[in-house]
Parts: structure tokens; C-alpha cells; sequence
């Protein structure tokens, strides 16, 4: 079976930049599965998402070598839920079938598909509310029961929980994986380190454009390397492991710190 | 000294109540974390200390000033703001002269304006990018540029939504050392935040909104070690946190200093090394 999505030496300019964005990225997502990018702010992280969603460069310029595959649709959920939402819809409900009336679907499988995303995404209570009046954290899962309902192979993620409080960032986390289980291939970039022992198979760690590790979310996060002061860093578990100079590898979470101690 | 009070402070939109009867005043150096579910009333709250709203019901004091009769940039002498959505905050044509911009408006002295701005650049290292367009920034450093015109404001009291969301370590790390230097001379810190691991590390005290009312008002370290009772406000305790309570670490510490060091003599008395 192919992968839903695969990167091949893939370089990527801004319009009117020197320095490439990206630089010889080559990667496949997998069906079924959670790939993490990390990185710090700057080091390409929502690029890749752009190219790998097909906006970069078809809508924001620029130029691109190497070649992106995907079979099947990629959906994008940006960083910033009010720059996305449709601004034609005067309920929750109208502007998840936003989406999948655009995709020229029957109206009984848009009714059924919204259902489903809304309830997915744990937002039925707002089905009928003004969408310019959630508050940011209602609106990003607002957004992404949009892209839900239009049922992506490709869900593509950026920074999904950092308009959320913290059980509804877990919430989540949890909704993530289960659609990984479902077949789904979900590309996240995110800052939220601590979330990824439990929600990420692998970790693609970008710097300055270029990959700088993938694999495993084990091996990639107890990396030394991560925890050098220009490096994003690991979960903080690790963090304070390492800062009682305790032995390496470290752990990752609690009940792996735990367990070690006993 | 009370640099801000709430004094039975309600707001509604119209009939959709959003705070209901909160009182509680903040003195200078404090440094606050406000907390709760999101839609729980942070925002709205922020509003109301910056003057963009003003109470239903209730005073709101920013020191002696009543914010009812203030407009928000008589309000802006004291009261320094980061929203959430801070790219809409920036407007000037380099980041210098946007974080100019409130030092001027508030008729600060020419020459004192230009060391604050100086002063607040260095403080999050934005010197590189002083001289460009806000818009051409990366929305974190866009971030930290709405950021450093509050700092330039040298308010009493700096009210910040999510200051720390969607920035890297480094600039974390940035941001809390520069308010925490504020905070050191007095500026009193009122932080939103879901981000419990920066507020168990640097801030001090908690206050918890929950549907609109003011349900917590105690030292992180309390509220925290609520452990499962946290997750009925929208919150969950941060690792460290858990990782304190799971080793039962004397005196429960949420700092990392401090958790390293319990982490230490556990390891020692199990001889791991």
C-alpha cells in the first residue's frame, strides 16, 4: 500500500527568500499513524505542513524542488483558528459543512458527516451558535470538526492544543490518536513536548529547514542533543532527570520516572 | 498599596452572563496566574482591567483610577496588555516603531522612551529584528514584539494572555526571565495561562475562574496539588507536579530546581547512580 503522503529532497523557498525554508526534507507518513515535527520557531515545522497540504507553493509562492506525493485528500488545521474559519456561516453547524459542501457532496452524507465531526470533536453543544463568538479555544475545535467532516487520509495539524486548556489539549491528544487508529495519517507540529511519549509514534525534529532526526518518539526525544540550550528540548521530565544528573538514558514521563526509581 | 481591585465585579454580553461577583485585588510584585476552562471569563476579565469593558455591576480599581471613568488609553498609563491574538496588536511599519509607539502616546519624554524601548528589545532579544516589519516576522516573534510595547509602557500592572503559547524554549525562556525581572521591581503580573509548567515555575499565586466566578484564589502550589479536583476546572496538573505527588516528594515542590533536588536524594537513598 503506498503512503498517503511522501517527501522526496524536497527544498522550499518563500517568495523573495534567500534562505530555503525547508532543505532536502525527505519523509513518508504512514497510515495509522502520529509523526510529531518539532523544532524551534522558525525551523520549518508549519512549512512542511504547508507543502505537505498543498499550499506551498500552489498559494503562497515561492519555489520548490524535489517531489510530494499524496494519494488521497490532506486537510490543514492552521495555528490560527480565526484566520480559517469561512466567515460565510451564522452557525457552528454551517461552517462545519462548509467544507464538505464545497466538495460537492449529497446533502444527506454532508448532514451525516457533520454529525459525526461534531460529536468527534466534542462541539454539539455549539452546533447552533454564532461561530464569531466562540472563544479560541471552542473555535480551533470548531475548525478542526470542519476539517473532520470532510474526511481527510491526511490530517495535518499545527500547534492543535496551543489554544486550548490543559483537558482540553488531553482531549485532544486522545482524539488525535484515535484517528490514527482509524486509519487516519496525522502529521502535528507541535511545542508540547510533554504530550508526545503518549501521542506520537515518531518525531521528525527540524533545524534551520533541514531534518535533524526521525524516528522512534522514544530515541529521538532522550537525544542529548535535544536538550542543548538552542534545541527545543525534551519533555520536562527529562529535563529535570537530567538537571539531578541522574543516569542516561532519561525518562520521558512520569511512570517512566517512576518505575526507574523504584 | 492596592495596584489593582476587583470589588463584586459582574459583566454580561447583553443576557449571556461572563463574570459573575469577583473580588480580589492584586498588590505590586505579585505575580499571578488566572486560570480556568476555556469560555470560564479570563478574557473578559482582562477586558475589564484594561478598560475595553466596563463592569455591569462592581468597581474595578487600577490603583485610585475607577476604570469606569478611564478610557483605555488614560487606562494604558498603568496597565500594560498582551492579547491573545497579539498579530492584531502590531501596526507600525518596524517592530521599533511599534513598541515606541506606547511610550509616545502616553507622552512619555522622547529620550526616556527610547530606553525603554531599547530596554524592552534587549529584555527578548529582538534587537536583530528591530528594524522590520512586524508582518514580516514569524508569529511567535510577532508575539514577542506586542509583547516588548507593553514592557515599554512600564506599567504597574501588565495583564498578558497566553504569553508564553505557541513560543519555542528559548523564547519561553526569554519571556519569563524578562517578567520576572519586571516583576522584581515591582511590576505586579496578572498571566493567563493554560501553560501550568511556566505558572508553577514563575509565578507565585492562582486564580481560578470557573463559569464566570472566581472559585480559587491561593498559592500555585495549593492549587496544583488538587490533583483530580483540578481536572473539573479545565486543568491538569503539569509533570513535575504529578512526578512531585507520585514520589511523594517532601513538601510537594512544582519547581524544577526544587523537584531535581527531591529527585536526587530518592535516587541516592534507592542507590540509583
Amino acid at each position: 500500500m503506498t503512503a498517503p503522503l511522501t517527501l522526496r529532497a524536497v527544498t522550499y523557498h518563500y517568495p523573495a527568500s534567500t534562505t530555503p525554508a525547508l532543505r532536502d526534507v525527505s519523509l513518508e507518513v504512514r497510515r495509522g499513524e502520529v509523526l510529531a515535527v518539532i523544532g524551534n520557531v522558525g525551523a520549518g515545522a508549519s512549512t512542511l505542513l504547508l507543502v505537505a497540504g498543498d499550499l506551498a507553493p500552489r498559494v503562497t509562492g515561492g519555489e520548490l524542488s524535489g517531489t510530494v506525493e499524496r494519494s488521497g485528500r490532506a486537510a490543514l488545521l492552521l495555528p490560527t483558528p480565526w484566520t480559517q474559519i469561512s466567515g460565510m456561516a451564522f452557525t457552528v453547524f454551517d461552517e462545519v459543512a462548509f467544507g464538505p459542501a464545497n466538495l460537492g457532496w449529497p446533502r444527506e452524507r454532508i448532514a451525516t458527516s457533520v454529525e459525526r465531526a461534531l460529536t468527534r470533536v466534542d462541539v454539539t453543544h455549539l452546533r447552533d451558535r454564532d461561530p464569531t463568538t466562540l472563544s479560541g479555544g471552542e473555535l480551533q475545535r470548531v475548525i478542526l470538526a470542519g476539517i473532520l467532516a470532510m474526511d481527510p487520509d491526511v490530517l495535518l495539524l499545527d500547534e492543535p492544543t496551543a489554544e486550548l486548556d490543559p483537558l482540553a489539549a488531553r482531549r485532544t491528544w486522545d482524539l488525535i490518536r484515535a484517528l490514527a487508529r482509524d486509519g487516519m495519517a496525522v502529521v502535528v507540529a507541535t511545542s508540547d513536548l510533554d504530550a508526545l511519549p503518549d501521542a506520537a509514534d515518531r518525531v521528525a525534529w527540524l533545524e534551520q529547514g533541514a531534518l535533524r532526526a526521525l524516528g522512534a518518539t522514544r530515541e529521538v526525544l532522550v537525544d542529548a542533543a535535544l536538550a542543548a540550550e538552542s534545541a527545543p528540548g525534551s519533555t520536562s521530565i527529562a529535563a529535570v532527570w537530567r538537571s539531578a544528573r541522574l543516569p542516561e538514558p532519561p525518562p520521558l514521563t512520569v511512570s517512566q520516572a517512576v518505575e526507574r526509581l523504584r | 498599596m492596592t495596584v489593582l481591585d476587583f470589588a463584586a465585579v459582574s459583566f454580561a454580553y447583553g443576557s449571556r452572563p461572563a463574570l459573575a461577583d469577583v473580588s480580589f485585588t492584586l498588590g505590586p510584585g505579585e505575580r499571578v496566574a488566572l486560570v480556568g476552562h476555556n469560555g470560564a471569563g479570563k478574557s473578559t476579565l482582562m477586558r475589564l482591567v484594561t478598560g475595553l469593558l466596563k463592569p455591569t455591576a462592581g468597581t474595578v480599581l487600577v490603583g485610585d483610577w475607577d476604570t469606569r471613568s478611564r478610557r483605555p488609553d488614560q487606562l494604558a498609563h498603568r496597565v500594560g496588555s498582551l492579547f491573545q491574538h497579539a498579530d492584531q496588536q502590531l501596526f507600525a511599519r518596524t517592530v521599533r516603531e511599534d513598541v515606541a509607539f506606547g511610550p509616545r502616546a502616553t507622552g512619555v519624554p522622547a529620550v526616556d522612551a527610547s530606553v525603554r524601548v531599547a530596554r524592552a528589545l534587549e529584555a527578548l532579544g529582538l534587537e536583530a529584528v528591530a528594524g522590520e516589519h512586524p508582518y514580516d516576522l514569524p508569529p511567535p516573534d510577532r508575539k514577542l514584539a506586542a509583547l516588548a510595547g507593553a514592557l515599554a509602557l512600564e506599567p504597574t500592572l501588565l495583564v498578558l494572555d497566553e504569553p508564553t503559547a505557541g513560543l519555542d524554549r528559548r523564547a519561553r525562556g526569554r519571556v519569563a526571565a524578562a517578567l520576572g525581572g519586571r516583576a522584581a521591581e515591582g511590576t505586579t503580573l496578572l498571566v493567563i495561562t493554560h501553560d501550568l509548567d511556566y505558572a508553577g515555575e514563575y509565578l507565585d499565586r492562582g486564580l481560578v475562574l470557573d463559569h464566570g466566578r472566581l472559585v480559587q484564589d491561593a498559592p500555585l502550589s495549593d492549587i496544583l496539588a488538587l490533583g483530580s479536583g483540578l481536572e473539573d476546572l479545565g486543568l491538569a496538573p503539569p509533570p513535575l507536579s504529578r512526578l512531585s505527588a507520585a514520589l511523594a516528594l517532601p513538601g510537594r515542590p512544582i519547581r524544577a530546581r526544587e523537584v531535581a533536588a527531591g529527585l536526587a536524594s530518592v535516587a541516592a537513598r534507592n542507590r540509583l547512580s
